[in-house]
């Protein structure tokens, strides 16, 4: 029973500033939850609050039912990876692994046991003599989700680990660690500024954005109900185009959002306050069509392309709209060259509107 | 085409590295063959070549009364080593404390170390020796190595070495892996200091092999005395009368163990001293 | 909120103190308290005179009046005059060393074995340098007796009964004893210039000379500064050399006594209110020096340093 709840938790620092302002989060047990936002944004400080790297200046914080904020790291009963691995250059891969539980003064035979399961799991008996220096980044990652496994600890800390790996190791590492969490069933809290990790990894995901908690959502959700502005431009690549838009009274009822010549027609009572106002309207690169099936006469816009970047499948667009700077997915098939000018429509079911001045969402 | 210029610099350059080399190693050439030289031998002249006395000489050298040399060599070797251990592990153990930990006067008291980096110790010798009258520390060894607690450059290279070697994450990996804080420092932090510890070991080693000023004024009783003192003593007595095969007998005593250590060990020597000037 | 503030939480601040507590005791003890009792010295009347002893009786500044007079910038002088004759062409010497040594071009070989060479007497004991040095040079030693047979004197040279023969010789050993020190010091810097620098002064038609003085020597001026104040202190404290050169005596005619010897003088002959007054002097000069190095040291170096990288991992 390990879920993790801060209650009211504040953070500064001894320089006075305040880095996390008032944080309310509850983790709960066995659940995969990625903190992911900008650097600066306070997921560290909040991994490093629950390891007990970093005193908590107010506010409660509990594992399970206990309130941790005065207990040590090592009677936590966690376990962190790190960024850079942190493992002990002078020890042995094995001596890495088994340094906590000697520590802990398990008997040797046990902490033997431990080592070479977790080794076993994660393919590493062929290298538990070997010095951290003589093993590749990926092995590296490895012994130090070892390390931390062989704890068993009831909640598993990962900050960054995979941002020191290639491109291509760091996508067969996520799906390993993915797995390892089903496997061990315990709680894990990922640290992150890759929203595609975010995505892929979470169960459900914390976006944070200067010490304030955004949104704390399946991914899901996330990307197709992002509570604001903030929100919306983090998850999902390439960004969601925001567009300033006027809102209009429509003549065959329901309100439009207009910019340029374009009239994207929305029936949601949310915007009879928004009438002759600016509001911000998002949409998805992929929620443009290039396709027929979607031109409804006034949600077509006509653009140039500013240039194309042909990804195989599928081609993003770059365009320049009536002063806006819009991108779009579209099916490679579709893909018009740079200088040339493209149709697309709006997919009207799929637009955000987001209020100018406090960046909440008003529907979408 | 521009070889022929640079064929002159290569060759002027070797030149004068060659005598430079002769500076450096002539002396100590001389020195050891007059070593091996009798006295007589030494009055007459110079030779390039080894005399048959080295052992004679060594042998009333470490015969003579007034010249403790046996005692001199503990002395010396009890005092360097211990001088070196306490210089690199005080050092390491206050750089540690600076680097790895967050407190109100850590930035005051950096400051204040890199204030006092280069300050000679003779300017507060009155004092110091008045101190060690009273503490009754006077003619002991103690107050030869007891001040290397304090060795703001030792503490400098160390804390650059942390800076460059030890990320502050292993420290903290260690604190959740359940390792107590000295425990960290002793098990985590020192043998991957190695490195550092041991050039700075050397070093503090051989300054307080070499170290003159103090000693002489602390020690006055013969048997405490430490080989720059015999040697200091040597020179005040009358000289002339002296059996210079003995004379240089320990000069060489004095030198040759450090010369020795220093070919063996110097690459890392030569190193540290790189090191020890530059950032990073 | 006040309830939570009670919380105690996890600090580690206390553990800061405990490591770097010995360092200052230490330091306290053997240096600070030394210090201000050398200070507090200087301002009585505080000596030995036979058997008595007279004092301690403040007298203000007489102390420092009395060091004018007893020749303390006479002292000074001669410790800068040998300093000089070392110094100067230890740094030429160095620049040019560290020069060829990192020189693609010149492909000198050995560069090991010549850097080993030329910092051994750096590790010499001074003591016993200068007891060689004696030796060697006294009237009859094998300097004079090797010029003689090979017939370019006639009569011994009496290196240590003149005035530049003596200061000569300190210097000369000084130079010996730290240009090996001052050349690894600028070679490292010098290697520490990102090498393009030098492609790129090549490829626009620099000449080695041009080389070293347009780009060389203003790159590494950092630890020129660096190497001629700590230089500078390591003179103000020469000692060993002439003490044992001279037996303390600063011969001839105290040409050679340097101010440390001076105060190595009052503190045997236990006058300790003149030994305060030059400890106080020597103070205030290796304080301004010490300032020096503190600020080329951090010019981008030190504290800062270590800070950003932290927040850069924070973040």
């Amino acid at each position: 029973m390990a879920g993790i709840s801060f209650k009211n938790v504040v953070k500064t620092y001894d320089n006075g500033v305040t880095v996390i302002p008032d944080l309310n989060l509850e983790i709960e047990d066995k659940e995969f939850v990625v903190l992911v936002g900008p650097s600066g944004c306070g997921k560290s400080t909040t991994l490093r609050m629950i390891a007990g790297l970093e005193s908590i200046s107010e506010g409660e914080l509990y594992i399970g039912d206990r309130l941790i904020n005065a207990v040590p790291p090592k009677n936590r009963n966690i376990a962190m990876v790190f960024q850079s691995y942190a493992l002990y250059p002078h020890m042995s891969v094995y001596k890495n692994m088994a340094f906590a539980l000697e520590l802990a003064k398990m008997p040797k035979d046990e902490i033997d046991r431990k080592v070479k399961e977790a080794a076993e799991i994660l393919g590493l008996i062929p290298y538990l003599d070997r010095k951290p220096k003589a093993l590749s980044g990926g092995q590296r990652q490895r012994v130090a989700l070892g390390r931390a496994m062989v704890r068993n600890p009831e909640v598993f800390l990962l900050d960054e680990p995979l941002s020191n790996l290639d491109a291509k190791l760091r996508t067969e590492m996520r799906s390993q660690i993915s797995k390892l969490h089903k496997q061990l069933g315990t709680t894990f809290v990922y640290v992150t500024h890759d929203q595609t990790e975010a995505m892929t990894m979470g169960d459900r995901i914390c976006v944070m954005k200067d010490g304030i908690i955004q949104q704390f959502d399946t991914p899901q959700n996330l990307y197709d109900y992002p509570c604001n502005l903030f929100v919306a431009g983090f998850i999902g690549s390439p960004q969601m185009n925001f567009i300033d838009a006027t809102v209009v009274e429509a003549a065959e009822g329901g309100y439009a959002l207009c910019f340029g010549e374009t009239k994207v027609m929305i029936d949601r009572e949310e915007l009879a306050l928004y009438v002759g106002k600016t509001v911000i309207c998002g949409i998805r690169p992929e929620d443009f069509h290039a396709e027929e099936q979607f031109f409804h006469g006034s949600n077509v816009l006509k653009a140039e392309i500013d240039l194309d970047e042909m990804m195989g499948s599928e081609s993003y667009l770059y365009l320049n709209y009536a002063g806006q700077k819009l991108v779009t997915r579209v099916p490679a098939r579709y893909a018009k060259r740079t200088g040339e000018t493209i149709e697309l429509a709006v997919d009207l079911v799929k637009v955000h509107v987001f209020d100018k001045e406090t960046e909440l969402t008003i529907c979408q | 085409m521009e070889k022929k210029p640079s064929h002159v610099r290569t060759v002027i350059a070797y030149i004068v590295l060659i005598i430079l080399t002769f500076l450096c190693l002539f002396f100590f050439y001389i020195l050891i063959i007059n070593a091996s030289r009798h006295h007589s031998e030494i009055q007459k002249g110079f030779s390039f070549l080894p005399g048959t006395a080295f052992v004679r000489n060594l042998k009333n050298v470490l015969k003579d009364a007034n010249i403790p040399v046996v005692s001199g060599i503990k002395n010396s070797l009890i005092v360097s080593s211990l001088s070196a251990a306490i210089a690199t592990y005080f050092s390491a153990l206050t750089a540690y404390g600076l680097y790895a930990y967050n407190f109100k006067l850590k930035k005051p008291a950096f400051i204040f170390i890199m204030l006092i980096l280069v300050m000679p110790t003779q300017v507060s010798a009155l004092g110091f020796i008045n101190l060690i009258t009273k503490m009754k520390m006077l003619n002991t060894l103690y107050p030869l190595f007891l001040p290397s607690i304090a060795a703001p450059a030792v503490f400098y290279f160390m804390y650059s070495y942390m800076q460059s070697s030890l990320p502050i994450e292993l420290v903290e990996a260690a604190r959740i892996d359940g390792c107590g804080e000295f425990r960290t420092f002793n098990r985590i932090v020192l043998p991957i200091m190695k490195p550092a510890m041991a050039v700075q070991a050397i070093f503090a080693f051989v300054s307080s092999w070499n170290n003159f000023f103090i000693p002489a004024l602390v020690i006055s009783d013969n048997s405490k005395k430490t080989l720059p003192i015999l040697i200091a003593s040597l020179r005040s007595a009358d000289f002339l009368k002296f059996d210079m095969g003995k004379v240089y007998m320990l000069i060489t005593i004095a030198i040759v163990p450090i010369i020795i250590v220093y070919i063996a060990l110097s690459k890392y020597i030569v190193a540290g001293v790189a090191l020890g000037g530059v950032k990073e | 909120m006040d309830k939570g503030k009670k919380i105690k939480d996890v600090s580690y601040a206390k553990y800061g103190y405990f490591f770097i507590a010995p360092f200052f005791i230490a330091f306290l003890i053997f240096q600070l308290i030394p210090l201000g009792q050398t200070i507090y010295y200087s301002f009585f009347e505080y000596y030995r005179s036979g058997l008595k002893i007279i004092g301690p009786n403040p007298v203000g500044f007489a102390n420092y009046q009395a060091l004018v007079e007893s020749g303390f910038l006479k002292y000074a002088g001669n410790t800068i005059i040998m300093w000089l004759i070392g110094f100067v062409p230890q740094i030429i010497v160095s620049l040019i060393l560290a020069a060829w040594f990192t020189d693609v071009r010149l492909r000198i070989k050995g560069k090991q074995f010549f850097k080993v060479v030329i910092y051994m007497p750096n590790l010499i004991m001074a003591s016993a340098f200068a007891m060689l040095f004696f030796a060697l040079f006294s009237d009859n030693g094998p300097v004079n007796s090797t010029l003689i047979s090979l017939g370019i004197l006639h009569q011994p040279f009496r290196f240590l009964s003149t005035v530049w023969g003596t200061r000569g010789l300190v210097g000369l050993m000084n130079f010996l004893m730290w240009f090996g020190n001052t050349t690894i010091l600028l070679m490292a810097a010098v290697m520490g210039i990102n090498p393009a620098l030098f492609e790129a002064a090549e490829l626009d038609g620099c000449s080695p000379r041009q080389t070293f003085f347009k780009i060389t020597l203003p790159m590494i001026r950092p630890i020129l500064v660096y190497v001629l104040i700590t230089s500078m202190i390591g003179g103000l404290q020469m000692f060993d050399v002439p003490q044992i050169l001279t037996n303390a005596q600063g011969s001839p005619n105290r040409s050679t006594m340097t101010l440390i010897m001076f105060l190595n003088n009052h503190l045997y002959s236990k006058n300790y209110g003149m030994a305060g007054a030059v400890s106080v002097i020597l103070f205030i000069v290796c304080a301004i020096l010490c300032l020096l190095v503190y600020f080329t040291l951090n010019a981008d170096d030190g504290m800062s340093h270590g800070k950003k990288k932290k927040k850069a991992r924070r973040a």
